[in-house]
């Protein structure tokens, strides 16, 4: 009895917070969205009957393409990143000097505790008009103004945080394969470059996935990054609620385009964790 | 050919990690460089002379030294509630094993994965409900929710590391529980406590989507500062107060090497979401 008491006791304070501070905003945020809005107030009248409209209107094609949008984005970048940074990850892992092991590691935690503010005025500031915009796009023969030069330099601003967190995620999961295994292909004929795709790769396939995962949801709630690097040109879904807000106050409708969010989140983190967890289980 | 071919993987490996690292360095130094521009304009890439106008602009501005006020006192209050509630719901959690532990942890920790901007949003619209406009308490109960899970995951992640075996010994020896966890279990949790404390306090200076939906006119933190500054204005005391974050994290990221030393964070996996 005394026990489970201290053990209330001890709860009580997470359980406060998550409880005052998520639940119940969110289930105000569910109500909200089923109400009607009319054009003018700020958010819904008390007694404003429900409604479907703040759903259905999201499956309007001008809607939908904030959310394809953002996948896009989300997806180009995370592989990208993966790309990158499993090399940087497998260099780190394999190298046997501890002190450069110690400064890649120092480095990369440096670059992911750096603000999002920072690192986004930075990249602007670079790739922007008074950095090296003209060269860039000159390079690659567009307009430094058009619109895939936005993209890219978006997608830069994603890059900047996701190739540090992927080569962390991924250092762990090449930590964790026997490097004996490659050695052992090779020392039977193959090439260093075949044994890392035969052997090594796919024994990083659960890592990998994790790595996208986490990558993909960073992506998904991106807002910062689009906000500023986007000009206005590139838009992500947490723009779009931030948008009903400050704009024209629809709180219904901005609480319909955070409800799907959430389940998007939720069913990506929920879809590639089973991937992974299957995997693991079948190795 | 085999050789051949090893050998071009081995240099494009090479080139990729230097690019990687123009990539990630170049554009801070760009932004530490222009912080130190003499013109008195957003001019181009790279200064003609330095100087510090920018730095004396910055902590001559109230509007700026407002924002870092706030940010600060915020980023501790809030550091320090998350961190209690975290470090006592960690101990129960540690304590006990099977489902409900496995559910109580994974609702601790979803904060992480709802997206920050809707968690700043349904904070807007609970927060007006209750009619709660005062902006520092709406702007605390945001940076408290996104900084919990932090402290939750890293001191269970402390706790988990200390042999059971050890409080066992000590309650034999005669202690009760509450001194067997003040003189055994805290000491040893100690770091994990103070990494989680850090992160919190890092998230909370950082955080921008949550903080746009609760500042108010006269309570902002500095990051909403900066990027309302970032839209309508063109000089570059932005970047002043860019690197004076930059000097924080960097603060941040000596004490976390000194609490836990920066590899152990890996093993602990505490980036992973």
């Amino acid at each position: 009895m005394q026990k489970s008491r201290g053990t209330l006791l001890l709860l009580l304070p997470g359980l406060g917070l998550f409880l005052a501070l998520l639940v119940l905003p969110l289930a105000n945020v569910v109500e909200e969205s089923f109400r009607l809005f009319v054009p003018g107030r700020i958010g819904s009248a008390k007694d404003a009957p429900y409604t479907l409209f703040n759903y259905t209107e999201l499956i309007e094609p001008a809607y939908a393409f904030y959310l394809l949008e953002t996948f896009r984005f989300g997806l180009v970048s995370s592989l990208t990143a993966l790309v990158i940074a499993f090399p940087i990850a497998y260099a780190m892992a394999r190298q046997g000097s501890p002190l450069l092991r110690k400064l890649s590691i120092g480095f990369l935690i440096g670059m992911l505790f750096l603000s999002t503010l920072v690192r986004v005025y930075a990249l602007q500031l670079t790739f922007g008009p008074t950095g090296y915009a003209r060269l860039i796009s000159g390079l690659l023969n567009v307009s430094p103004n058009g619109r895939f030069y936005t993209d890219l330099v978006v997608t830069f601003g994603l890059l900047h945080y996701l190739i540090p967190i992927s080569a962390i995620t991924l250092l762990g999961t090449i930590q964790n394969v026997n490097p004996k295994l490659a050695e052992a292909a090779q020392v039977l004929g193959a090439s260093r470059l075949k044994s890392h795709f035969t052997i090594t790769l796919p024994l990083c396939i659960p890592g990998l996935l994790s790595a996208f995962l986490i990558c993909f949801t960073l992506c998904l709630s991106a807002f910062v990054v689009p906000m500023i690097l986007g000009k206005g040109k590139v838009l992500f879904v947490s723009n779009l609620i931030y948008a009903r807000f400050s704009e024209i106050a629809n709180y219904p409708s901005g609480s319909a385009v955070a409800i799907i969010m959430l389940v998007i989140a939720l069913m990506t983190i929920y879809g590639v964790t089973r991937v992974v967890s299957t995997r693991v289980i079948q190795d | 050919m085999r050789r051949l071919i090893d050998n071009i993987g081995t240099w494009l490996g090479i080139a990729n990690i230097l690019i990687v690292l123009v990539f990630l360095i170049f554009p801070i130094a760009v932004a530490v460089m222009m912080s130190f521009d003499a013109r008195d304009y957003l001019g181009r890439f790279p200064p003609q002379a330095y100087s510090i106008r920018w730095y004396e602009s910055f902590f001559s501005d109230a509007y700026y030294l407002q924002g870092l006020t706030t940010s600060l006192i915020l980023a501790v209050i809030a550091t320090f509630v998350s961190t209690t509630a975290g470090v006592s719901a960690a101990i129960v959690l540690d304590r006990h094993t099977g489902r409900s532990k496995e559910v109580l942890e994974s609702l601790f920790l979803s904060p992480l994965v709802v997206p920050a901007v809707v968690i700043g949003f349904a904070l807007l619209l609970f927060f007006s409900l209750l009619g709660v406009f005062d902006g520092f308490t709406r702007l605390l109960g945001g940076h408290i929710i996104i900084t919990f899970p932090y402290t939750v995951r890293t001191t269970l992640a402390g706790l988990v590391g200390i042999r059971k075996t050890l409080t066992e010994a000590a309650m034999a020896l005669g202690a009760n529980e509450r001194r067997a966890f003040w003189d055994v279990t805290f000491p040893l949790a100690r770091t994990g406590i103070v990494a989680g404390a850090v992160f919190a306090f890092a998230f909370s200076m950082d955080d921008i989507a949550v903080s746009l939906f609760l500042t108010s006119p006269d309570t902002y933190t500095l990051p909403v500062a900066m990027v309302s500054m970032m839209r309508t204005n063109f000089d570059l005391t932005i970047a002043a107060a860019a690197v004076v974050l930059m000097v924080f994290t960097f603060l941040l990221i000596l004490a976390l090497n000194w609490a836990i030393g920066l590899e152990k964070l890996i093993g602990q996996g505490v980036f992973r979401s």
